[in-house]
C-alpha cells in the first residue's frame, strides 16, 4: 500500500517540524512547511493526501490557504489545527466545528485517528 | 371654630372689657365730680353763712350799716348757693327739710331785719329820754333833783345793761316819786318803759335769730358732712368695684390668653414631635385629628404627607436594594467576563510553545521507544513520561480556559432535567459505589421539559455533584432533588453532609483556579466556567455551607431562556 502524504503546515518552525518527524516515524510521507503560501505550490507539485493546516498564520493565513486548496484540489483531506475554536467565526458560512479539525497541543492518538478516518474517506 | 375667629373674639372680648372699664370709670368719675361740686356748694353755703352771722354780731355789736349791708350780701350768697343745690338738697334732706330750711332762713332773714328798726327806735327813745331828762333835771330843786337823779342812773344803768333788774330797780323808785313834781315824769317813765320794752324785743329778738341760725347752721354742717360721706363711700365703692373688675379683667384675659395661645401652640407643638420623629426616619405616628381650623387641614396633608413619605421612602429603598442587586449582578459579570477573555488569551499564546513541547518529547519518546538498549533508557523514559504528563496537565488547563470562551455560545435545545440527572448518576457510578456513598436522588415529577443546552447543563451537574462525592467521607451522603421554582423556573439541589466550606472560601467558590484540593487534583476552573455558562443560559448556580454540617447547591435553569 501506498504510504500516505501528510502535509504540516504550520508557522511555528519547531512543532511543525517535530510533528512532521513523529508521523513520519510512524510510517507516514511526511513534509512540513512553514508558510501558507508554500503550501498551493506542493500541492501543484506533489499534492498530498492529507494537509494538516495551521489556521493563524502571519501572511497568507490558513483560511485563505484552505479556501485555495478546496478550489483547486478539493480531494485533499484537510485537518485544521487549532489553538482555539471561536465558533463565531464562520468559513464560507460554516462553524469551524463543521469542519475536521483537531486542537493543539496535539494528542498523538486522537490525531492518528483522524488521519486514518481521512484516508478511509479518501480512498 | 376657626382660629381666625378665636382671634376676633379674643380682641374684641378685650376691647369690650376695656370700653366697660372706661365706661365704668367714666361714670363713676362723673358721679363724683358732681358730688364734689356739691359738696364745694355746701361748704360755701357754711361759710356763707358763716359770714353772715358775723356780719350779724358786728351789726348787734355796732350798729352799723356797712355790717349790716354785708350780711345781706352774705345772705344773699347764701341763697344763691341753696338755689343752686336745690334739688340735691331736696334728694338728700327731703322736701319737708327744705322748705323747713327755706322757712328758717326766712324767718332768720326776718328777724335780724327787724333789729335795725329797733335800734333805731332805741335810739329815738334814748335821744328823747337825754332831751326830757335834762328838761326835767333843770325843772326840779333839791330833794326832788336828788331823787330824779338817783333816777337817772338808774336810766342810765338800764341803758347800759339793758337787764331787768336795773328795770326793776329803776321802776320801783319811779313808782315811789311823785309824779306831780315835774309834768314831763309821767312821758319820762313812759319812755323808759317803752325803752325796755324795745330791749326786751331786741333780745327776745336776738334770742330767737340765734336759735334760727343755730339750726341753719346745723343743717349746713350736716349737709356738707353728708355730701361728704357720699363722696367717700362713693369712692371707696369705686375702688373696689374697679379693683375687682382689674382681677376680673386680668384673670379673664390670662385665660382667655392661654386657651387662645394653647389651641395654637398645641397642634403645632404635636406638628413639631411628630415632624421630628418623622425627620429620624419614625413613620410610626400619625397626628390624631380633632376639631376643625385652619390647622386642621394641615394636620390631615400632614398625615397624607408622613403616609406618601414612608410608602416612597419603602419603594426607594426597594429600588435601591433592586438596583445594588442587579449592579453586583452586572459587576459579577463583568468579571467573569474580563477573566475569561484573559484566561482565554493567557491559554492561546501559551498554547503554541506548549504544542512545541508537547511535539519534542513526544519525538523523543518516539526515538528512545524505537532504539535499541541504552544506557538510561528507561530513566529516560521516565522523565519524558513527566514531561508528557506535565504538558497534558496544561494543555488540559488551557483547553478548559479556552473552553469557557468556546462554549460562550450555547445552543438550545429541548430537554428533561430528571433524565440528565440520571445520566450523570450513571456515569459516576463507580466513584459512588467506590466510597459507598449513600446517593438519594428525589427527582419531581411532571417537570416541564426545558429550552437549555443539554452538554452544559450535563457537565455542569456531573462537575458539582463530583465535587459533592468528593467532600463527603466513606458512606456520606449526597442527595439530589429536582423542584419547580414560581412557574418558570427548574431547581436542581445538590447536597452533601461534607465537612462544609467555611465562609470565606464560600465567597471565592467561583473565582477561577480557586481550589479546595490538593495540588495536582481538580483545575481550580470547574466552578467558573459552571457559573459562567449558567448566567449565559439565564439561569443561575448558589450555594450554601455550614461548618459540620455539610454543603447544598441550588442549580436554577429557566424553563424558557430569557431573551
Amino acid at each position: 500500500m501506498r504510504k500516505a502524504k501528510i502535509l504540516v503546515v504550520d508557522d511555528e518552525v519547531e512543532f511543525a517540524s517535530a510533528l512532521a518527524e513523529r508521523l513520519q516515524l510512524r510510517g507516514y510521507d511526511t513534509k512540513a512547511v512553514f508558510r501558507g503560501e508554500d503550501t498551493l505550490a506542493i500541492a501543484k507539485s506533489a499534492p498530498p493526501d492529507i494537509i494538516l493546516l495551521d489556521l493563524k498564520m502571519p501572511g497568507m493565513n490558513g483560511i485563505e490557504v484552505l479556501m485555495t486548496i478546496r478550489q483547486f484540489a478539493p480531494d485533499i483531506e484537510v485537518i485544521l489545527l487549532t489553538g482555539h475554536i471561536d465558533l463565531r467565526e464562520r468559513i464560507e458560512g460554516m462553524r469551524i466545528d463543521d469542519f475536521n479539525y483537531i486542537m493543539k497541543p496535539v494528542d498523538m492518538a486522537e490525531l492518528l485517528e483522524k488521519i486514518e478516518k481521512a484516508i478511509e474517506k479518501h480512498r | 371654630m376657626k382660629i381666625r375667629d378665636k382671634l376676633f373674639f379674643a380682641f374684641g372680648f378685650y376691647i369690650l372689657l376695656a370700653v366697660l372699664g372706661g365706661f365704668l370709670a367714666y361714670t363713676e368719675l362723673s358721679t363724683i365730680t358732681k358730688k364734689l361740686k356739691l359738696v364745694e356748694t355746701a361748704d360755701d353755703m357754711t361759710n356763707h353763712f358763716l359770714e353772715a352771722r358775723r356780719f350779724e354780731k358786728n351789726y348787734l355789736l355796732f350798729r352799723d350799716q356797712d355790717s349790716f349791708q354785708e350780711f345781706k350780701v352774705y345772705m344773699g350768697r347764701l341763697q344763691g348757693d341753696i338755689d343752686k343745690i336745690r334739688a340735691e338738697i331736696i334728694k338728700e334732706s327731703g322736701k319737708e327739710n327744705y322748705e323747713k330750711l327755706n322757712n328758717t332762713i326766712a324767718e332768720y332773714d326776718r328777724l335780724v331785719d327787724s333789729i335795725p328798726e329797733n335800734f333805731e327806735s332805741q335810739r329815738k327813745h334814748i335821744s328823747s329820754l337825754i332831751d326830757l331828762g335834762r328838761e326835767i333835771e333843770m325843772t326840779l330843786r333839791g330833794k326832788e333833783l336828788e331823787i330824779f337823779l338817783v333816777l337817772r342812773r338808774y336810766e342810765k344803768n338800764l341803758i347800759m345793761y339793758k337787764d331787768r333788774t336795773a328795770y326793776e330797780t329803776f321802776t320801783k323808785t319811779f313808782a315811789s316819786m311823785d309824779k306831780g313834781i315835774a309834768k314831763e315824769l309821767k312821758n319820762y317813765g313812759g319812755l323808759v318803759e317803752r325803752l325796755f320794752q324795745l330791749f326786751v324785743n331786741e333780745h327776745a329778738t336776738i334770742e330767737a335769730l340765734r336759735l334760727k341760725a343755730r339750726e341753719i347752721e346745723s343743717f349746713t354742717v350736716s349737709l356738707s358732712r353728708r355730701e361728704r360721706e357720699n363722696i367717700d363711700r362713693i369712692l371707696t365703692i369705686s375702688v373696689r368695684v374697679l379693683l375687682a373688675a382689674l382681677f376680673a379683667i386680668i384673670l379673664l384675659g390670662t385665660i382667655v390668653n392661654i386657651r387662645l395661645a394653647s389651641s395654637i401652640a398645641t397642634p403645632i407643638r404635636k406638628l413639631e414631635r411628630v415632624t421630628k420623629k418623622v425627620a429620624t426616619g419614625d413613620f410610626s405616628e400619625l397626628i390624631e385629628v380633632k376639631g376643625k381650623d385652619e390647622i386642621t387641614s394641615l394636620e390631615i396633608s400632614f398625615n397624607q404627607m408622613e403616609d406618601r413619605l414612608k410608602d416612597s421612602l419603602s419603594s426607594l429603598e426597594l429600588a435601591v436594594k433592586n438596583l445594588h442587586e442587579k449592579q453586583e449582578e452586572l459587576v459579577e459579570a463583568e468579571k467573569l467576563a474580563s477573566l475569561g477573555r484573559i484566561a482565554a488569551g493567557v491559554a492561546h499564546e501559551i498554547n503554541n510553545p506548549l504544542a512545541i513541547i508537547n511535539e519534542k518529547a513526544g519525538l523523543l519518546q518516539d526515538i528512545l521507544l524505537m532504539s535499541g538498549d541504552l544506557e538510561q533508557k528507561e530513566k529516560f523514559l521516565n522523565l519524558i513520561e513527566g514531561i508528557v504528563t506535565s504538558v497534558n496537565r496544561c494543555r488540559a488547563i488551557t483547553h478548559r480556559l479556552l473552553g469557557f470562551v468556546r462554549r460562550m455560545e450555547v445552543t438550545f435545545e429541548a430537554m428533561d432535567i430528571n433524565e440528565t440527572v440520571r445520566e450523570v448518576r450513571e456515569f459516576l457510578g463507580t466513584d459512588i459505589s467506590l466510597k459507598s456513598i449513600r446517593f438519594e436522588m428525589n427527582l419531581k415529577e411532571g417537570l416541564p421539559q426545558v429550552r437549555s443546552d443539554k452538554v452544559q447543563v450535563e457537565q455542569i451537574l456531573l462537575n458539582i455533584i463530583k465535587n459533592a462525592i468528593d467532600a463527603v467521607e466513606e458512606g456520606g451522603l449526597v442527595q439530589v432533588e429536582t423542584a419547580m421554582k414560581e412557574g418558570n423556573t427548574v431547581q436542581i439541589l445538590i447536597r452533601d453532609n461534607g465537612p462544609g466550606i467555611p465562609k470565606d472560601q464560600l465567597k471565592r467558590i467561583f473565582e477561577p483556579f480557586f481550589t479546595t484540593k490538593e495540588r495536582g487534583k481538580g483545575t481550580g476552573l470547574g466552578l467558573f466556567v459552571s457559573y459562567g455558562i449558567m448566567k449565559k443560559l439565564g439561569g443561575a448556580i448558589l450555594v450554601e455551607s455550614e461548618i459540620g454540617k455539610g454543603t447544598s447547591f441550588v442549580v436554577e435553569i429557566p424553563v424558557q431562556p430569557r431573551v
